[in-house]
């Protein structure tokens, strides 16, 4: 493990690659601060960028934009009862009366003391689990592969759903348009309706970008502007007295323990698992009326729970090669594009990868939290911008980025429709991100799933003789039955 | 009586999308066994599910109250004729005019008159557009109608 410190270093140190950490985390701040535009735009606008750069450098600067915006998204949250991004919508319910109260730079210093502890202790958990887990991967055969991304889908659209109807018909939305192209097995071509151009499938920039970029922006145009401006905070204010950081230590550390189970297993993600930590912060609480008008435990709790959940989301994604949420199925995608196959194999064959990103979340964290305390007044009055001097530039990139792909007119307009569907299913509160997923997994669970019935000689029984498909297959089941069970229990008692 | 429009349309249009891609798979691709899966099992099971999970959105919603949210037209249709008009200019006109024309039309429906503001933001982002994907990163785009 030191041998892999020590490589981990030598990658995460090279200059190229520490300035695109730190790039990638200021962006990923910054995205985070201004609500309407997230980490899952901005990754994937970043996406087409990564050709130009060494694989290292592209992970490194997507990673930190993903856990630079869990710092960030706190700012909108806390000032303007606002979350600037989805997984910082919980710090709304105790940040903003916070805030309220003129305990603004408390709130904010908090946020980002507790996704500081929650990421260094998921860093920590992501080492230990990785190298167990891809020992444990190696036994894996086809069939555990494909239960197991069975799982992940139904677990994220069941988990935390209030209709799971919903939700799973955008994971087969998803796993529909991840078929079209053409079949590796037998070269024919699937859905495409005779367009060559779709003969590669659709092209993972340009539905990320359409459905996050373009529908994002077309939601937030009036919508983001429709609040006053931000009070003002300084660095002085946000510094807490003993008390406080003492009391705000237990729930942190029972955030990052939520946030790190839960980011850990794929399909749960960290906007789950703040809602989950917050949740549970009420229930054990000796006041439970204090939440909602300003208890610390409200804001400390979920924070950590969800950058804990971001670094140890890592571990499917890395030692399994499947993404437990869309935003780890861009990074996925963006790898694979390198030529980099995430997968039990990559912590022996990629070493200097692995530790890399390892190191780098060490880094990227620290300086986060250096320069995010004096630098607050800044991210405060970038709330001040009017989006509509930021969203004609969005779009731009996005189109652009999408064109250098491959040079392609068809691309732009497929990015308009997929942004005009995805604007409309949003309207109609279908969850995007779960499209994604489906869209990304989808390919692998049909490859291992063809490869294990193949192997049985088309018997499924596969599914429940092999012990660890079996959990999987049953663990999927028990969540189905149990969100139908309460999809009927909420009829009787809420009419 | 008020329905819930939103996940009875959208559980509808998704139904049929199923539905058709699960026709169109059946009709065009092999189905195959499930030992030796043809290119058609896939869609067609997925086809078939997405048609029932439709049906399981919109039926309740026939029974239910929903809360409409607004649909913006304006920001609708600007935004995706911006894309459009980019990717119609891009490859005719260039680099520097499509960008600057998308800007103008994107920034039609925001919630502030006047026109100067919109000229200079246009001209902001076509500068910048210019210095970090052309200049920056030197991909090879062409910039107006007579460079290429």
């Amino acid at each position: 493990m030191f041998d892999g410190l020590i490589q981990g270093f030598a990658t995460a140190l090279d200059p190229a690659v520490l300035i695109y950490s730190l790039f990638g985390v200021l962006l990923g701040t910054f995205v985070g601060v201004i609500p309407g535009i997230g980490a899952m735009a901005t990754i994937s606008l970043l996406l087409p960028l990564t050709y130009y750069i060494s694989p290292e450098a592209a992970l490194v600067m997507l990673a930190g934009v993903y856990y630079g915006s869990q710092y960030g998204g706190a700012v909108a949250s806390v000032l303007l009862r606002l979350p600037g991004t989805p997984q910082s919508a919980v710090t709304t319910l105790d940040g903003y009366p916070m805030a309220q109260q003129g305990k603004a730079g408390l709130a904010l210093f908090i946020s980002m003391w507790s996704s500081f502890v929650g990421s260094i202790l998921g860093i920590v958990l992501l080492v230990v689990l990785a190298g167990w887990l891809s020992g444990l991967a190696t036994r894996f055969g086809a069939a555990d592969y494909a239960a197991m991304m069975v799982l992940g889908l139904v677990a994220a659209s069941t988990v935390g759903s209030d209709n799971a109807a919903k939700s799973l018909s955008m994971v087969v939305l998803g796993l529909i348009l991840g078929c079209i192209g053409t079949d590796i097995n037998s070269g024919a071509q699937r859905l495409t309706l005779g367009w060559t151009e779709l003969m590669d499938g659709v092209n993972l920039v340009a539905l990320a970008m359409g459905l996050f970029g373009v529908s994002e922006v077309i939601n937030n145009i009036r919508k983001a502007d429709a609040h006053g401006p931000p009070d003002k905070v300084t660095f002085r204010q946000m510094l807490p007295n003993r008390r406080e950081m003492w009391e705000m230590t237990p729930p942190t550390l029972r955030g990052t323990a939520i946030g790190s189970f839960f980011g850990a297993l794929p399909g749960t993600g960290s906007t789950i698992s703040s809602f989950l930590s917050y949740a549970f912060e009420r229930r054990i609480s000796r006041t439970p009326e204090r939440f909602g008008k300003g208890a610390l435990e409200g804001v400390a709790a979920p924070e950590a729970a969800n950058n804990s959940a971001a670094i140890t989301a890592f571990v499917p994604t890395l030692t399994l090669g499947i993404p437990g949420d869309p935003i780890m199925a861009l990074l996925l995608g963006a790898l694979i594009i390198h030529g980099i196959q995430p997968g039990p194999m990559m912590l022996e064959q990629r070493p200097d990868m692995f530790w890399g990103l390892v190191v780098s979340f060490g880094i990227g964290n620290l300086f986060l939290l250096i320069l995010n305390l004096p630098l607050i007044g800044i991210w405060v009055s970038i709330l001040r911008i009017p989006f509509r001097w930021l969203y004609p530039a969005i779009l731009i990139f996005v189109c652009l980025g999408v064109y250098s792909v491959r040079g392609s007119t068809f691309d732009l307009v497929m990015v308009a429709g997929i942004g005009a569907a995805g604007y409309l299913l949003t309207l109609a509160r279908f969850n995007l991100a779960l499209l994604l997923l489906g869209f990304v997994l989808g390919p692998l669970i049909e490859v291992n799933l063809r490869r294990a019935l193949l192997i049985s000689r088309g018997d499924p029984m596969v599914f429940l003789e092999r012990p660890i498909a079996a959990g999987f297959v049953i663990a999927s089941a028990l969540l189905i039955v149990l969100s139908i069970w309460q999809a009927i229990r909420g009829r009787k008692t809420g009419g | 009586m008020r329905r819930d429009y939103h996940d009875l349309l959208g559980g509808f249009a998704l139904a049929l999308f199923g539905l058709a891609v699960a026709g169109h798979s059946a009709s065009s691709l092999d189905f195959g066994t499930l030992r030796q899966m043809g290119p058609g099992f896939f869609p067609l099971v997925l086809g078939l599910c997405l048609g029932g999970l439709g049906l399981l959105v919109a039926l309740p919603a026939w029974w239910r109250q929903g809360a409409p949210g607004a649909f913006h037209l304006p920001e609708f249709a600007a935004v995706l004729l911006a894309i459009l008009v980019f990717a119609l200019l891009m490859s005719r006109a260039g680099l520097i005019p499509a960008t600057a024309l998308s800007v103008l039309i994107a920034t039609l429906p925001a919630p502030q008159r006047g026109w100067r503001w919109r000229l200079v933001l246009a001209l902001i982002v076509t500068v910048m557009t210019w210095a970090i994907f052309s200049a920056g990163l030197g991909m090879t785009i062409p910039l107006f109608p007579w460079s290429r």
